[in-house]
């Protein structure tokens, strides 16, 4: 075989494997712009024959068409939960990671494998208790509630890749801006912090998207508009026998892109950081 | 006052200065993670139903394990996740080894499908369950639509109805949201690996077969095991796939350990059993997490300096 | 008038104590090297002056001031870092400037301080790169500049030179010295490199697993070794060793017997302070072992024996001559060389006046202290 055929063969492979990757995807937040007809004919209308925002207008209460869902509602849930969920886990995560990175004391390891061991637990089997414990405590269906639970799930992985990106700054620079006069807080403000900043922004991210896209805990501990979010929203799609698939469709376009923009930004961190997290140890 | 400043001095002090930094983060795991579970592991000893709350006290010794060791269902509900995770994680890591030695061998574009291949890692994995079960619809979906337009089946097929299809169904979800995650590892471990060792296996008179088993793939393994360790935390996160493509039927054939605790708990409000079972899916979580995480470490020091 | 002072300083990890209540005095303006193997405490002594490493007991006083429990900031010293420790998110100027914007010095005062600094080290057409756009040498420089700008009372240098290549290093060596020179400071001055250690010091001190051996200047140092440590730290080639016994020679006093059957006397400085019987370290620098006719000075007491060269190598200028004695290789010098055949047996004298005795029980000079 030719070097020719060769490259030509693993071109068609290449482009074969990216259209698995992608068109699933592609299809279902392409479906959230096309009219229900369309979607739903036999045989398949494979090209668009007419785009539309209805289906937004719809799940959104705009105009005639309503449904029944508060997705307005979720979408500020979701937002408020996982931004203010994420701010928390950073600082912990920043503060924690600090210490790991820095640091050498008692029980070290110990206390690194039990951060660890502790995002190991399935979300499922945590929401029991935490459900049985916030329904004492009257966290139930509430915001907080649900922040409380996403810092600690953050916490562990926001640890392990801010250590990571810290243990990457020599420790002379610190030590180097100690002597230059600054205090210990002033030389991590304005030496290891700025360096760490983009890696301590890509931490951000993946946690903003773990609580962004939780579902198992989410769906058991909350209940109304309290405190719903989008992934749980969705399944409000599905009525006893009907789903409303083009609502749901323009649904998972709105929880997809905010998690699109996000992950493109910092994709060269998060690679960077889950690769000399897990290497270097 | 000098109290104050005593407590001060102390919290101050660099000896103390780590545990202070960590405090926050041990707060957190303690209160939502550690003290739950101590909670639920004193539950699965008892005989809770949410719709009793004072059988929160009524402790039954080990009846709820006893029970859920001699249920049948349990057991099939087990060994199909364990089954389940060896097939679906060991064809990830296949796939991911194929798309990265792939993509590693083309010469321009790198970048962009590198980027195109994190398209699946942000799906919400509720939004895969839900794109699959859109797709995978025996009635609607694109997938019969497509193969009955094209003539090659007449009939629908029952793609989320019959037992072995939906899993199937749900195995191609799975794969697809996380073979991503292998690839773009492997990939950036085939970055940097660097070129002496295949120049000398080359100089050694190694074919590319031999080169590749012997050199690339020992390589390899330690950003192999990054990415199962990082999987094997998020296991569970195919409840949210079942819970979403067939919840668990038809008839609990597609039931996983995690969709089976959800039943059980919230559905039948038998906490005391879903506890005991949690516990179990617990262990399985550590373990496999633990089993990839030693891989991990043996492969590091395998691997020597050259890491 | 800032000396630095150490008086019984410990350092421990936990059990481990890797600095044995050590004692220096350092004086104003002094330039003083500690100097040794790694893992002799050296680095750790300097970063105990510097404030980086607590200390686990004794007083460090830095001028009068007792600074055990000081931050570094407060104790007015600067340090250059063996990588540099520059800010790589700053420009030259600003790593430059760092020290001054902390201690809230006013805008105008920075710049031209920053200005001087720039021009003594020659960094002015640096001044507006990134640490990562500049070359091994020119980041010492930026390194020194930013101690030199805050005009500290200590300059603390902890190996600042093992980074760059043998060229630069001795270039970079010459501009410490002339460093020191212009702005007169006291400097402390971690290094493992003998040849630096000899090159910059006014004062040498020698550390060995957390004790200091031996404090002097680099001819003390190098001409009366306290012990076989230090005489075979300092100089290169190192000085040879030999095992040896005191034997009562009748007429000719006491002598030393060495392997071979070489037999030398006992040196008259040293009679008094050796017994028969004793067993000795025979040290012997490369610079008094040479051929006869291949000399530096041949008056003096001398003795002569013949040694097979095994290796010689050419320098140009000299030659080195590794021969053995015993099992023991030994080197000699030669000056004015001429080619060596293979196996050639040549006649060496041996400079009575500068054999080192040492007793080889304890490894002390048997002339006791230093300086007799």
């Amino acid at each position: 075989m030719s070097t020719q055929t060769k490259a030509i063969i693993s071109w068609i492979v290449t482009f074969i494997v990216m259209l698995i990757i992608t068109m699933p995807g592609l299809w279902v937040i392409l479906s959230g712009f096309r009219p229900l007809q369309e979607i739903l004919a036999k045989p398949a209308i494979w090209i668009p024959q007419r785009l539309t925002l209805d289906n937004f207008y719809a799940i959104f209460g705009i105009g005639e068409t309503q449904i029944a869902i508060p997705v307005l509602a979720y979408f500020r849930n979701s937002i408020i939960i996982a931004t203010t969920s994420t701010a928390i886990a950073i600082i912990v995560g920043i503060s924690g990671g600090y210490a790991f990175a820095r640091y050498r004391f008692k029980f070290k390891d110990t206390l690194f494998l039990g951060l660890m061991l502790s995002r190991t637990v399935p979300g499922i089997a945590l929401s029991l208790p935490v459900f049985i414990v916030w329904a004492r405590l009257g966290w139930i269906d509430t915001q907080f509630g649900l922040i409380l639970v996403y810092v600690a799930l953050n916490v562990p992985f926001t640890i392990w890749l801010i250590d990571g990106f810290f243990r990457q700054i020599p420790k002379e620079l610190a030590e180097a801006a100690e002597v230059d006069g600054c205090t210990r807080w002033q030389a991590f403000w304005k030496i290891e912090f700025p360096l760490a900043k983009s890696g301590i922004a890509s931490a951000g991210i993946f946690a903003f998207l773990t609580s962004w896209n939780e579902f198992a805990l989410a769906s058991n501990l909350t209940r109304s508009t309290n405190s719903k979010t989008l992934p749980v929203g969705l399944t409000d799609f599905i009525a006893q026998f009907t789903t409303d698939w083009a609502g749901m469709c323009a649904m998972a376009f709105i929880i997809i892109v905010p998690a699109l923009i996000l992950t493109f930004l910092v994709q060269k961190h998060l690679i960077a950081g889950l690769t000399f997290g897990g290497v270097k140890g | 006052m000098s109290v104050m400043t005593n407590i001060k001095r102390k919290l101050f002090s660099e000896q103390a200065t780590p545990y202070v930094l960590l405090l926050p983060a041990v707060i957190m795991i303690l209160i939502v993670v550690l003290f739950p579970l101590i909670f639920s592991l004193y539950t699965s000893f008892t005989g809770y139903k949410l719709t009793r709350p004072d059988t929160l006290f009524k402790l039954v010794g080990f009846r709820n394990y006893v029970r859920i060791f001699g249920d049948w269902d349990f057991w099939v509900a087990f060994f199909r996740t364990v089954g389940f995770l060896a097939v679906v994680i060991n064809l990830e890591f296949l796939l991911g080894l194929g798309i990265a030695l792939l993509i590693n061998k083309i010469t321009w574009g790198q970048r962009t499908m590198r980027t195109i291949m994190m398209f699946p890692m942000m799906f919400s994995p509720i939004l895969v369950g839900f794109q699959f079960k859109f797709i995978f619809n025996d009635n609607v979906g694109i997938l019969n639509n497509a193969l009955q337009g094209l003539g090659i089946t007449e009939a629908a097929i029952p793609w989320l109805v019959d037992g072995w299809l939906a899993m199937g169904a749900i195995a191609f979800a799975e794969i697809w949201m996380s073979t991503s995650i292998f690839a773009i590892l492997l990939l950036a471990g085939l970055f940097a690996m660097p070129k002496d060792p295949l120049e000398a296996a080359q100089v050694d008179g190694c074919n590319a077969w031999q080169t590749f088993r012997h050199i690339t793939l020992p390589f390899l393994m330690p950003f192999a095991y990054i990415a199962m360790t990082i999987r094997s935390l998020d296991v569970a996160r195919a409840y949210d796939v079942v819970d979403t493509m067939t919840g668990g039927g038809p008839a609990g054939r597609t039931e996983l350990l995690w969709t089976l605790i959800a039943r059980t708990g919230y559905d039948s409000a038998n906490m005391g059993m879903a506890n005991a079972m949690a516990y179990v899916s617990i262990i399985l979580s550590i373990a496999f997490t633990y089993y990839f995480f030693s891989k991990l470490v043996a492969a590091r020091r395998y691997m020597g300096g050259a890491l | 008038m800032t000396e630095v002072s150490l008086s019984q300083v410990v350092k421990r990890y936990g059990q481990l104590e890797v600095v044995h209540a050590i004692d220096l005095e350092i004086r104003h303006s002094e330039f003083v090297v500690l100097v040794g193997p790694s893992g002799c405490g050296k680095s750790t002594t300097l970063r105990m002056i510097a404030g980086l490493e607590e200390i686990s007991g004794g007083t460090i006083k830095i001028g009068d001031k007792v600074v055990n429990k000081l931050a570094p900031r407060d104790r007015n010293i600067s340090m250059v870092f063996q990588n540099y420790a520059l800010y790589p998110h700053m420009t030259v100027r600003d790593n430059l400037g760092f020290g001054l914007k902390i201690a809230k010095h006013p805008e105008s005062e920075i710049q031209n301080r920053v200005e001087e600094a720039a021009e003594i080290l020659g960094l002015g057409m640096l001044m507006d790169r990134l640490p990562a756009a500049l070359s091994g040498g020119q980041r010492q420089r930026v390194a020194m500049g930013r101690a030199i700008v805050r005009n500290p009372d200590v300059f603390l240098f902890d190996e600042p030179l093992s980074n760059l290549d043998a060229k630069l290093r001795v270039q970079m060596r010459t501009e410490i010295k002339k460093l020191h020179k212009r702005v007169n400071n006291t400097i402390v001055y971690v290094t493992h490199d003998q040849v630096e250690a000899m090159t910059l010091a006014d004062r040498i001190v020698i550390m060995r697993d957390g004790h200091i051996e031996q404090v002097g200047t680099p001819l003390e140092v190098f001409d009366h070794p306290v012990n076989t440590f230090v005489a075979s730290f300092i100089g290169s080639p190192p000085m040879n060793q030999l095992e040896g016994k005191v034997v009562d020679g009748g007429k000719s006093g006491l002598q030393i017997t060495l392997a071979d059957n070489i037999l030398i006397p006992v040196p008259k400085r040293s009679k008094n302070r050796v017994s028969v019987g004793q067993d000795i370290t025979v040290g012997i620098r490369p610079d008094d072992l040479t051929p006869v006719g291949h000399g530096m000075k041949e008056d003096g007491e001398t003795v002569s024996f013949d040694l097979t060269v095994s290796i010689s190598e050419p320098l140009g200028t000299e030659t080195i001559l590794f021969s053995s004695i015993g099992a023991k290789e030994v080197q000699g010098k030669m000056l004015n060389p001429r080619p060596i055949e293979l196996d050639e047996r040549l006649t060496f004298n041996l400079a009575m006046d500068r054999v080192h005795l040492f007793d080889a029980a304890s490894g002390q000079n048997v002339l006791g202290d230093a300086n007799g």
